[in-house]
């Protein structure tokens, strides 16, 4: 456990130095190439959040995007209330709302926009969670009652037109001010800010999964029943892990929408929720770093790869998953890890390596 | 009334086009316990396969049913061999797997038949409606519900009047025993994910005429179906059924008495309340595990 710690430290560090100095260097400080990676930067951090609730606890959340898109439209909101000034938002006016709606008007001020971009989505995702896990609710289902709350929630989203903006979501957005300072997201100090946010992210998904708390987590993964008659409260702890998940989620959504300077319903998509999912399998659901380089590495070659081959990008994704899926199942992170093992020891025969189990029934979701 | 009438009658055509895709889905998961994500796309497969047919051989609708039941569930069968068979002892990591095989499924045919949306024509024999006082009813959607309700008799008798389907049966409720007895799991699991895709093919088909076939038509199809499957209950084809009925009627139903996308949401958060004190749906097999 120790020195599974300090690898992960090391991999942190690594990581850290890429990111901070090795990427600005490598694209010589262009504005533009800096805009694009901070995006990636962004979309990592929803992706180690899925990986601490699906990763550690085993709770495949496919409505991830939900809670990403409340983040993204909480600063959208405050941003679109800034560019309007003392007017109604425009699309306000062309949906005849006269008068501010309620909700909005909290959004004018920064302080109550950032906690409510990161205390929104974990309120309801914890909301979910206390639902479904006092019910025991595990497995399959956890991912059908999250696949259909995000699709409500779209479609939600969609109709109420006067109020998010419907179907072309929120645009013409204005430049944040933080602390005096006009966020300039193609500079290198915006790209600094998505970083460090990531940054801390990861030092704090790393410190969760390696306290008592994440071992706990693990545990419940490995075999809930036993953990209960441990005496531990299962649905107490599933449902703190997934309400972190949601709000770092919510916080990654903030951060996408300042990078792209707009707020839309496809970022609650079901195939955007699915696409997180991709990444933190591909990187290695087990790990939030690798999880975090999976987002980044997939989305890097999404944006490299589409220029290359237009039509067929989405084929290649395709493929490349499924082979993840099938002969990669614990993703990059599984391979570096055996590779590891195999270098340290002696390689182990088939027999020993596999843990003992009984093959007549193979145990399955009920 | 008339109102509700016809949209009831829309909702009935609607729930038929469900219970076929819904039955594939809840056959392979009752069996296999695979979530098939690509099962929409099976539908698509089914659906472009009839307007191939119709644009290069000139069959109907109708005439093209039995080749596009063996084209698609041949489709099945090799990705049932090729990829699902090494993930039986992983069910998480079959929703991934079948997501992936999709998303292939549905680039390959908008790189290879391309992204605009196909038209079909209806067969000639079936173009009238019938109308009973203000109750207007096209012939093809009485011909569509007729012809599920056909499949779920002959899925039902496959199910539990044929070696095939007592086999089945033995390989659901213990696949080792099963295999002791000399019954090859592998070869039943295959044939059934092959006739569950061909089912998707035949809704696939069956839509046609009433939809535009473009290549995401699946997406939105398998959602439903999906939820049916769990509402309805597992293993339960008469539970699929019942709630192929109930989920196309209250989406119907709802469209008019408030509109079309609260309606949706209500029905979502429906699903959502009956997995959680229903989670073995509503029709639940009494099945041993």
């Amino acid at each position: 456990m120790q020195s599974r710690l300090l690898y992960d430290i090391i991999g942190l560090a690594l990581f850290a130095g890429v990111i901070l100095f090795g990427v600005p260097a490598l694209f010589g400080y262009d504005g533009f190439e800096l805009n694009t990676f901070s995006r990636y930067l962004s979309l990592a951090i929803v992706s180690m959040a899925l990986a601490l609730s699906w990763g550690t606890a085993g709770l495949l959340n496919l409505g991830q995007a939900a809670t990403f898109g409340m983040g993204s439209y909480a600063m959208a909101m405050h941003l679109k209330l800034k560019a309007s000034g003392d007017n109604l938002p425009d699309f306000m006016s062309w949906n005849n709302v006269e008068a501010l709606p309620l909700i909005w008007a909290p959004f004018h001020s920064l302080t109550f926009t950032l906690l409510a971009g990161l205390l929104i989505p974990a309120a309801v995702g914890g909301l979910i969670a206390i639902f479904m896990f006092r019910a025991r609710i595990a497995g399959v289902f956890v991912a059908v009652i999250t696949l259909a709350f995000l699709v409500a929630f779209q479609l939600v989203v969609i109709e109420q037109q006067g109020l998010t903006g419907g179907q072309n979501g929120l645009t013409g957005l204005a430049p944040l001010v933080l602390f005096g300072w006009s966020v300039d997201i193609y500079s290198l100090s915006f790209y600094y800010l998505v970083g460090a946010c990531l940054m801390i992210a990861l030092v704090f998904g790393l410190y969760l999964t390696h306290s008592k708390f994440g071992l706990i987590l693990r545990a419940i993964r490995e075999d809930s029943e036993r953990t209960r008659y441990f005496g531990y409260n299962v649905a107490n702890y599933q449902t703190i892990i997934f309400s972190i998940s949601a709000g770092l989620a919510g916080w990654a959504g903030m951060l996408y929408a300042l990078v792209l300077e707009f707020a839309s319903p496809t970022y609650m998509s079901v195939s955007f929720s699915l696409a997180i999912v991709i990444w933190c399998a591909v990187g290695g659901r087990e790990s939030v770093l690798a999880a975090a380089v999976g987002a980044i590495l997939v989305n890097l070659a999404e944006g490299r790869l589409s220029d290359v081959f237009v039509e067929g990008w989405h084929l290649l994704l395709g493929v490349l998953f499924l082979m993840v899926v099938m002969f990669m199942p614990r993703g990059i992170y599984g391979v570096i890890v055996d590779a590891g093992r195999a270098m340290r020891r002696k390689p182990v025969s088939k027999k020993e390596a596999q843990p003992f189990e009984t093959s007549l029934n193979p145990k399955r979701e009920s | 009334m008339d109102v509700v009438l016809n949209q009831a009658f829309a909702g009935l055509s609607m729930a038929s086009i469900l219970l076929i895709i819904a039955l594939g889905l809840a056959i392979i998961y009752g069996t296999m316990g695979v979530i098939n994500l690509a099962h929409g796309e099976f539908v698509m497969l089914g659906a472009y396969t009839t307007w191939a047919l119709q644009n290069h051989a000139g069959l109907g609708v109708v005439t093209a049913l039995p080749l596009v039941f063996v084209a698609v569930a041949a489709v099945g069968w090799i990705i049932e061999k090729v990829i699902v068979q090494r993930l039986y002892t992983r069910p998480l990591d079959t929703i991934l797997a079948t997501w992936g095989i999709g998303i292939i499924l549905q680039q390959a045919v908008r790189l290879g038949v391309g992204a605009e949306s196909r038209f079909v024509r209806g067969p000639q024999w079936l173009s009238g409606n019938i109308e009973i006082g203000a109750l207007v009813m096209s012939n093809y959607r009485i011909f569509v519900i007729s012809f599920s309700l056909a499949i779920l008799v002959v899925t039902w008798l496959l199910m539990t009047r044929t070696e095939f389907g007592m086999k089945l049966r033995a390989v659901i409720q213990n696949r080792g025993i099963s295999e002791c007895y000399g019954i090859e799991a592998k070869k039943v699991y295959s044939v059934t994910f092959a006739y569950g895709a061909g089912l998707a093919g035949i809704a696939g088909a069956l839509i046609t005429p009433l939809f535009s076939t473009i290549p995401t038509m699946g997406t939105g199809l398998v959602v439903d179906a999906f939820l049916v499957v769990i509402v309805g209950g597992l293993g339960s084809l008469m539970g699929t059924a019942a709630a192929a009925l109930l989920i196309g009627e209250v989406t119907a139903i709802f469209s008019i008495v408030i509109n079309d996308t609260l309606g949706r949401i209500a029905v979502l958060a429906g699903i959502i309340l009956l997995i959680r004190f229903r989670p073995r749906g509503l029709f639940p097999s009494d099945i041993r595990r």
